[in-house]
Protein backbone atom coordinates (compact mmCIF):
# COMPACT_ATOMS: atom_id res chain seq x y z
CA UNK A 1 0.00 0.00 0.00
CA UNK A 2 1.51 3.54 -0.73
CA UNK A 3 2.29 5.60 1.97
CA UNK A 4 -0.62 7.95 2.73
CA UNK A 5 0.96 10.38 5.01
CA UNK A 6 2.42 12.76 2.45
CA UNK A 7 -0.13 15.37 1.83
CA UNK A 8 -2.14 16.07 -0.91
CA UNK A 9 -0.66 18.53 -3.71
CA UNK A 10 -0.94 21.95 -2.46
CA UNK A 11 -4.43 23.40 -2.90
CA UNK A 12 -4.39 25.09 -6.40
CA UNK A 13 -1.20 23.22 -7.85
CA UNK A 14 -1.07 22.48 -11.17
CA UNK A 15 1.55 21.51 -13.79
CA UNK A 16 3.99 23.54 -14.83
CA UNK A 17 3.75 26.96 -17.02
CA UNK A 18 2.85 26.67 -20.93
CA UNK A 19 5.10 28.59 -22.35
CA UNK A 20 3.39 29.08 -25.67
CA UNK A 21 0.61 30.55 -23.96
CA UNK A 22 2.27 33.04 -21.63
CA UNK A 23 1.95 36.16 -23.59
CA UNK A 24 -1.78 36.15 -23.22
CA UNK A 25 -1.56 35.12 -19.18
CA UNK A 26 -3.18 37.67 -16.96
CA UNK A 27 -0.13 37.10 -14.49
CA UNK A 28 2.63 36.93 -17.27
CA UNK A 29 2.39 41.01 -17.61
CA UNK A 30 2.55 41.58 -13.38
CA UNK A 31 6.08 38.86 -13.61
CA UNK A 32 7.75 41.08 -16.57
CA UNK A 33 7.81 44.10 -14.53
CA UNK A 34 8.66 42.43 -11.69
CA UNK A 35 11.57 40.40 -13.00
CA UNK A 36 13.24 43.16 -15.18
CA UNK A 37 15.44 41.86 -17.77
CA UNK A 38 16.89 38.54 -16.93
CA UNK A 39 13.25 37.32 -16.62
CA UNK A 40 13.84 35.94 -13.52
CA UNK A 41 12.39 36.77 -10.09
CA UNK A 42 15.09 36.79 -7.16
CA UNK A 43 14.09 37.13 -3.48
CA UNK A 44 14.23 40.38 -3.05
CA UNK A 45 12.19 41.13 -6.17
CA UNK A 46 9.25 38.52 -4.99
CA UNK A 47 9.05 40.04 -1.54
CA UNK A 48 8.77 43.26 -3.86
CA UNK A 49 6.09 42.10 -6.20
CA UNK A 50 4.23 40.23 -3.05
CA UNK A 51 3.87 43.65 -0.97
CA UNK A 52 2.81 45.60 -4.29
CA UNK A 53 0.23 43.09 -5.26
CA UNK A 54 -0.83 43.30 -1.31
CA UNK A 55 -0.55 39.67 -1.26
CA UNK A 56 -0.57 39.52 2.50
CA UNK A 57 -3.68 41.69 2.46
CA UNK A 58 -4.31 42.59 5.30
CA UNK A 59 -1.74 40.74 6.89
CA UNK A 60 2.29 41.97 7.33
CA UNK A 61 4.22 41.59 3.92
CA UNK A 62 6.09 38.74 3.42
CA UNK A 63 10.02 39.01 5.36
CA UNK A 64 13.06 38.32 2.51
CA UNK A 65 13.96 34.78 4.50
CA UNK A 66 10.44 33.22 3.44
CA UNK A 67 10.73 34.75 -0.01
CA UNK A 68 14.28 33.22 -0.71
CA UNK A 69 12.05 29.98 1.09
CA UNK A 70 9.88 30.01 -1.69
CA UNK A 71 12.21 30.40 -4.65
CA UNK A 72 14.15 27.26 -3.45
CA UNK A 73 10.60 25.27 -3.09
CA UNK A 74 10.36 25.73 -7.03
CA UNK A 75 13.76 26.40 -7.98
CA UNK A 76 14.63 23.19 -10.08
CA UNK A 77 17.38 24.27 -11.88
CA UNK A 78 19.18 25.60 -8.84
CA UNK A 79 19.33 28.97 -10.28
CA UNK A 80 18.24 30.77 -6.82
CA UNK A 81 15.70 32.84 -8.92
CA UNK A 82 12.70 31.72 -10.03
CA UNK A 83 11.71 32.09 -14.02
CA UNK A 84 7.66 32.43 -15.46
CA UNK A 85 6.27 28.85 -14.92
CA UNK A 86 7.63 28.78 -11.21
CA UNK A 87 5.55 31.84 -10.45
CA UNK A 88 2.72 30.87 -11.85
CA UNK A 89 2.74 27.77 -9.89
CA UNK A 90 3.79 29.94 -6.54
CA UNK A 91 1.01 32.26 -7.48
CA UNK A 92 -1.68 29.30 -7.14
CA UNK A 93 0.03 27.44 -4.08
CA UNK A 94 0.06 30.67 -1.86
CA UNK A 95 -3.19 31.36 -3.06
CA UNK A 96 -4.54 28.32 -1.74
CA UNK A 97 -2.66 28.88 1.78
CA UNK A 98 -3.88 31.97 2.34
CA UNK A 99 -7.11 30.79 1.98
CA UNK A 100 -6.96 28.26 4.22
CA UNK A 101 -4.81 30.75 6.71
CA UNK A 102 -7.78 33.07 6.59
CA UNK A 103 -10.52 30.36 6.85
CA UNK A 104 -8.84 29.91 10.22
CA UNK A 105 -8.16 33.04 11.41
CA UNK A 106 -11.99 34.29 12.30
CA UNK A 107 -10.91 37.23 13.85
CA UNK A 108 -8.84 38.44 11.66
CA UNK A 109 -5.84 39.00 13.53
CA UNK A 110 -2.97 37.94 11.26
CA UNK A 111 -2.01 35.02 13.65
CA UNK A 112 -3.41 31.63 14.58
CA UNK A 113 -2.96 29.68 17.29
CA UNK A 114 -1.26 26.22 17.89
CA UNK A 115 -3.86 23.99 18.18
CA UNK A 116 -5.64 25.68 14.72
CA UNK A 117 -2.06 25.53 12.64
CA UNK A 118 -2.18 21.52 14.05
CA UNK A 119 -5.48 21.38 12.43
CA UNK A 120 -4.65 23.02 9.35
CA UNK A 121 -1.38 20.51 8.73
CA UNK A 122 -3.84 17.86 8.88
CA UNK A 123 -5.97 19.43 6.61
CA UNK A 124 -3.18 19.85 4.07
CA UNK A 125 -3.14 15.88 3.96
CA UNK A 126 0.21 15.52 6.27
CA UNK A 127 0.42 12.59 8.50
CA UNK A 128 2.20 13.65 11.60
CA UNK A 129 2.50 12.48 15.38
CA UNK A 130 1.54 15.50 18.01
CA UNK A 131 5.64 15.05 19.03
CA UNK A 132 6.53 16.01 15.16
CA UNK A 133 3.80 18.37 15.06
CA UNK A 134 4.58 19.93 17.74
CA UNK A 135 8.65 20.38 17.15
CA UNK A 136 7.27 21.99 13.87
CA UNK A 137 4.79 24.84 15.72
CA UNK A 138 7.26 25.62 18.37
CA UNK A 139 9.86 26.49 15.10
CA UNK A 140 7.42 29.18 14.24
CA UNK A 141 5.64 30.27 17.49
CA UNK A 142 6.65 33.85 18.82
CA UNK A 143 4.07 34.30 21.58
CA UNK A 144 2.53 31.37 21.59
CA UNK A 145 0.71 32.56 17.97
CA UNK A 146 1.66 31.73 14.33
CA UNK A 147 1.76 34.53 11.73
CA UNK A 148 0.73 34.04 8.25
CA UNK A 149 4.11 35.11 6.93
CA UNK A 150 5.29 32.41 9.21
CA UNK A 151 2.63 29.66 8.64
CA UNK A 152 3.74 30.67 5.19
CA UNK A 153 7.43 29.55 5.84
CA UNK A 154 6.36 26.44 7.71
CA UNK A 155 3.92 25.56 4.44
CA UNK A 156 7.18 25.80 2.50
CA UNK A 157 9.28 23.79 4.22
CA UNK A 158 7.15 21.20 4.50
CA UNK A 159 6.30 20.69 1.29
CA UNK A 160 10.00 21.36 0.27
CA UNK A 161 10.78 18.47 2.78
CA UNK A 162 8.50 15.96 1.69
CA UNK A 163 9.68 16.35 -2.22
CA UNK A 164 12.91 15.72 -1.19
CA UNK A 165 12.03 13.19 1.09
CA UNK A 166 9.66 11.68 -1.60
CA UNK A 167 12.85 11.46 -4.33
CA UNK A 168 14.55 8.80 -1.96
CA UNK A 169 11.58 6.58 -0.98
CA UNK A 170 11.93 4.77 -3.94
CA UNK A 171 9.24 1.85 -2.44
CA UNK A 172 6.69 4.62 -1.48
CA UNK A 173 6.63 3.12 1.91
CA UNK A 174 7.39 6.19 3.87
CA UNK A 175 10.80 4.83 4.25
CA UNK A 176 13.76 6.83 2.74
CA UNK A 177 17.77 6.35 2.92
CA UNK A 178 19.98 8.82 2.51
CA UNK A 179 24.04 9.19 1.83
CA UNK A 180 25.63 11.61 3.97
CA UNK A 181 26.93 13.80 1.06
CA UNK A 182 22.89 13.87 -0.70
CA UNK A 183 21.54 14.42 3.22
CA UNK A 184 23.96 17.36 3.81
CA UNK A 185 22.96 19.23 -0.09
CA UNK A 186 19.09 18.30 -0.10
CA UNK A 187 18.66 19.54 2.92
CA UNK A 188 20.71 22.50 2.58
CA UNK A 189 19.02 23.48 -0.45
CA UNK A 190 15.69 24.21 1.15
CA UNK B 1 35.75 8.27 4.52
CA UNK B 2 35.72 11.82 5.33
CA UNK B 3 32.58 12.05 6.82
CA UNK B 4 34.29 10.46 9.82
CA UNK B 5 36.66 13.09 11.15
CA UNK B 6 36.04 15.79 9.52
CA UNK B 7 33.59 19.34 10.41
CA UNK B 8 35.57 19.67 13.85
CA UNK B 9 37.50 23.29 12.83
CA UNK B 10 40.66 22.54 13.49
CA UNK B 11 42.18 23.47 16.99
CA UNK B 12 44.42 25.64 17.22
CA UNK B 13 47.33 25.51 19.75
CA UNK B 14 47.25 28.74 21.28
CA UNK B 15 48.21 29.28 24.68
CA UNK B 16 44.95 29.88 27.10
CA UNK B 17 44.57 33.77 27.45
CA UNK B 18 45.50 35.73 30.81
CA UNK B 19 42.73 35.68 33.15
CA UNK B 20 43.23 39.29 33.81
CA UNK B 21 43.05 40.25 29.90
CA UNK B 22 39.83 38.08 29.64
CA UNK B 23 38.26 39.75 32.68
CA UNK B 24 39.30 43.18 31.22
CA UNK B 25 37.36 41.61 27.72
CA UNK B 26 34.22 40.36 30.11
CA UNK B 27 33.75 43.70 31.65
CA UNK B 28 33.82 46.12 28.42
CA UNK B 29 31.20 43.78 27.40
CA UNK B 30 29.30 43.41 29.91
CA UNK B 31 27.87 47.10 29.54
CA UNK B 32 24.99 46.47 32.44
CA UNK B 33 27.61 45.01 34.89
CA UNK B 34 25.13 42.13 35.45
CA UNK B 35 27.94 39.49 35.43
CA UNK B 36 26.53 37.56 31.99
CA UNK B 37 26.47 38.43 28.86
CA UNK B 38 23.51 38.88 26.72
CA UNK B 39 23.43 38.11 23.17
CA UNK B 40 22.92 42.16 23.06
CA UNK B 41 25.98 42.63 24.46
CA UNK B 42 27.80 40.16 22.74
CA UNK B 43 26.42 41.28 19.15
CA UNK B 44 27.57 44.59 19.91
CA UNK B 45 30.96 43.52 20.82
CA UNK B 46 31.67 41.73 17.56
CA UNK B 47 32.30 42.93 14.10
CA UNK B 48 31.86 40.71 10.86
CA UNK B 49 33.81 43.14 8.87
CA UNK B 50 30.82 45.30 7.42
CA UNK B 51 29.81 48.07 9.97
CA UNK B 52 26.68 46.58 9.82
CA UNK B 53 25.19 44.09 13.30
CA UNK B 54 26.52 40.84 13.77
CA UNK B 55 24.83 38.05 12.97
CA UNK B 56 21.58 37.57 15.31
CA UNK B 57 20.70 34.08 14.67
CA UNK B 58 24.93 33.58 15.04
CA UNK B 59 25.26 34.96 18.15
CA UNK B 60 22.11 33.03 19.65
CA UNK B 61 24.22 29.89 18.85
CA UNK B 62 27.34 30.99 20.47
CA UNK B 63 25.58 32.14 23.61
CA UNK B 64 23.36 28.65 23.56
CA UNK B 65 26.43 26.49 23.01
CA UNK B 66 28.64 28.11 25.97
CA UNK B 67 25.64 29.24 28.41
CA UNK B 68 25.32 26.21 30.90
CA UNK B 69 22.46 26.92 32.80
CA UNK B 70 19.88 28.01 30.29
CA UNK B 71 19.94 31.81 31.39
CA UNK B 72 20.44 33.39 28.08
CA UNK B 73 23.63 34.66 28.62
CA UNK B 74 27.15 33.31 30.07
CA UNK B 75 29.21 34.37 32.71
CA UNK B 76 32.79 35.20 32.94
CA UNK B 77 33.64 31.25 33.54
CA UNK B 78 31.21 30.30 30.12
CA UNK B 79 33.04 33.44 28.63
CA UNK B 80 36.50 31.69 28.10
CA UNK B 81 34.93 28.99 26.01
CA UNK B 82 32.75 31.90 24.04
CA UNK B 83 36.40 33.90 23.14
CA UNK B 84 38.35 30.59 22.27
CA UNK B 85 35.44 29.75 20.14
CA UNK B 86 35.57 33.26 18.18
CA UNK B 87 39.05 33.23 17.76
CA UNK B 88 39.58 29.73 16.34
CA UNK B 89 37.05 30.80 13.79
CA UNK B 90 38.41 33.90 13.45
CA UNK B 91 41.98 32.09 13.14
CA UNK B 92 40.22 30.12 10.31
CA UNK B 93 38.54 33.02 8.65
CA UNK B 94 41.92 34.35 8.11
CA UNK B 95 43.56 31.42 6.81
CA UNK B 96 40.63 30.75 3.69
CA UNK B 97 40.40 34.62 2.83
CA UNK B 98 43.30 34.12 0.84
CA UNK B 99 43.25 37.58 -0.98
CA UNK B 100 42.64 39.38 2.61
CA UNK B 101 39.22 40.63 1.61
CA UNK B 102 37.34 40.31 4.63
CA UNK B 103 35.11 38.11 2.76
CA UNK B 104 34.93 34.54 1.50
CA UNK B 105 33.97 34.22 -1.93
CA UNK B 106 32.78 31.40 -3.59
CA UNK B 107 36.55 29.48 -4.45
CA UNK B 108 37.61 30.32 -0.89
CA UNK B 109 34.33 28.71 0.46
CA UNK B 110 34.89 25.34 -1.65
CA UNK B 111 38.85 25.54 -0.20
CA UNK B 112 37.39 25.80 3.48
CA UNK B 113 34.73 23.26 3.42
CA UNK B 114 36.65 20.93 1.39
CA UNK B 115 39.40 21.34 3.77
CA UNK B 116 37.42 20.35 6.84
CA UNK B 117 36.28 17.29 4.88
CA UNK B 118 33.09 17.90 3.11
CA UNK B 119 32.12 16.99 -0.67
CA UNK B 120 30.17 18.77 -2.08
CA UNK B 121 29.07 19.74 -5.54
CA UNK B 122 30.13 23.13 -7.08
CA UNK B 123 26.41 23.84 -8.24
CA UNK B 124 25.78 23.67 -4.34
CA UNK B 125 27.88 26.17 -3.20
CA UNK B 126 26.00 28.88 -5.01
CA UNK B 127 23.00 27.52 -3.08
CA UNK B 128 25.30 27.85 0.18
CA UNK B 129 26.11 31.50 -0.58
CA UNK B 130 22.52 32.26 -1.77
CA UNK B 131 21.53 31.14 1.56
CA UNK B 132 23.67 32.63 4.20
CA UNK B 133 25.00 35.75 2.87
CA UNK B 134 23.25 38.35 4.46
CA UNK B 135 25.38 41.35 2.79
CA UNK B 136 24.44 40.43 -0.75
CA UNK B 137 27.77 40.19 -2.47
CA UNK B 138 28.20 36.76 -3.31
CA UNK B 139 30.84 36.26 -0.81
CA UNK B 140 30.14 35.41 2.83
CA UNK B 141 31.35 37.60 5.34
CA UNK B 142 32.68 36.21 8.93
CA UNK B 143 29.07 35.88 11.04
CA UNK B 144 27.99 34.49 7.80
CA UNK B 145 30.70 31.59 7.45
CA UNK B 146 30.72 31.02 11.17
CA UNK B 147 26.34 30.55 10.65
CA UNK B 148 26.79 28.39 7.78
CA UNK B 149 29.76 25.99 9.29
CA UNK B 150 27.10 25.88 12.55
CA UNK B 151 24.08 24.43 10.55
CA UNK B 152 26.36 22.21 8.33
CA UNK B 153 27.67 20.62 11.65
CA UNK B 154 24.22 20.29 13.34
CA UNK B 155 22.76 18.17 10.45
CA UNK B 156 26.18 16.43 10.48
CA UNK B 157 25.62 15.58 14.04
CA UNK B 158 21.96 14.51 13.54
CA UNK B 159 22.87 12.46 10.65
CA UNK B 160 25.62 10.71 12.81
CA UNK B 161 23.15 9.95 15.65
CA UNK B 162 21.30 8.04 12.97
CA UNK B 163 24.02 6.23 11.39
CA UNK B 164 24.31 3.80 14.04
CA UNK B 165 26.79 1.80 11.96
CA UNK B 166 28.95 4.48 10.97
CA UNK B 167 28.50 3.64 7.24
CA UNK B 168 27.33 6.78 5.81
CA UNK B 169 24.03 6.05 5.09
CA UNK B 170 21.04 6.56 7.09
CA UNK B 171 17.53 4.79 6.51
CA UNK B 172 14.86 7.11 7.99
CA UNK B 173 11.24 7.60 8.42
CA UNK B 174 9.29 10.29 7.35
CA UNK B 175 7.96 11.42 10.38
CA UNK B 176 12.05 10.50 11.94
CA UNK B 177 13.54 12.99 8.68
CA UNK B 178 11.13 16.02 9.47
CA UNK B 179 11.79 15.90 13.12
CA UNK B 180 15.65 15.34 12.21
CA UNK B 181 15.83 18.13 9.95
CA UNK B 182 12.55 20.68 10.49
CA UNK B 183 14.84 22.70 13.17
CA UNK B 184 17.92 22.80 12.16
CA UNK B 185 17.95 24.79 8.41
Amino acid sequence: MNFQGYGAPAAGGFPGGFPAQQQQDPLYGYFTTVAGQDGQISAEELQACLTQANFSGGYRPFNIETCRLMISMLDRDMSCAMGFAEFKELWAVLSGWKQHFMSIDRDMSGTVDPQEMTQAIGSMGYRLSPQATNSIIKRYSSNGKISFDDYVACCVKLRSLTDAFRKRDQAQQGVASFQYDDFIQSTMSI
Amino acid sequence: MAYQNQYRPPQYNNAPPDQSFLWNIFQRVDKDRSGAISDTELQQALSNGTWTPFNPVTVRSIISMFDRENKGGVNFNEFAGVWKYITDWQNIFRTYDRDNSGFIDKTELKQALTGFGYRLSDQFYNTLIEKFDRQKRGQVAFDDFIQCCIVLQRLTDVFRRYDTDQDGWIQVSYEQYLSMVFNVV
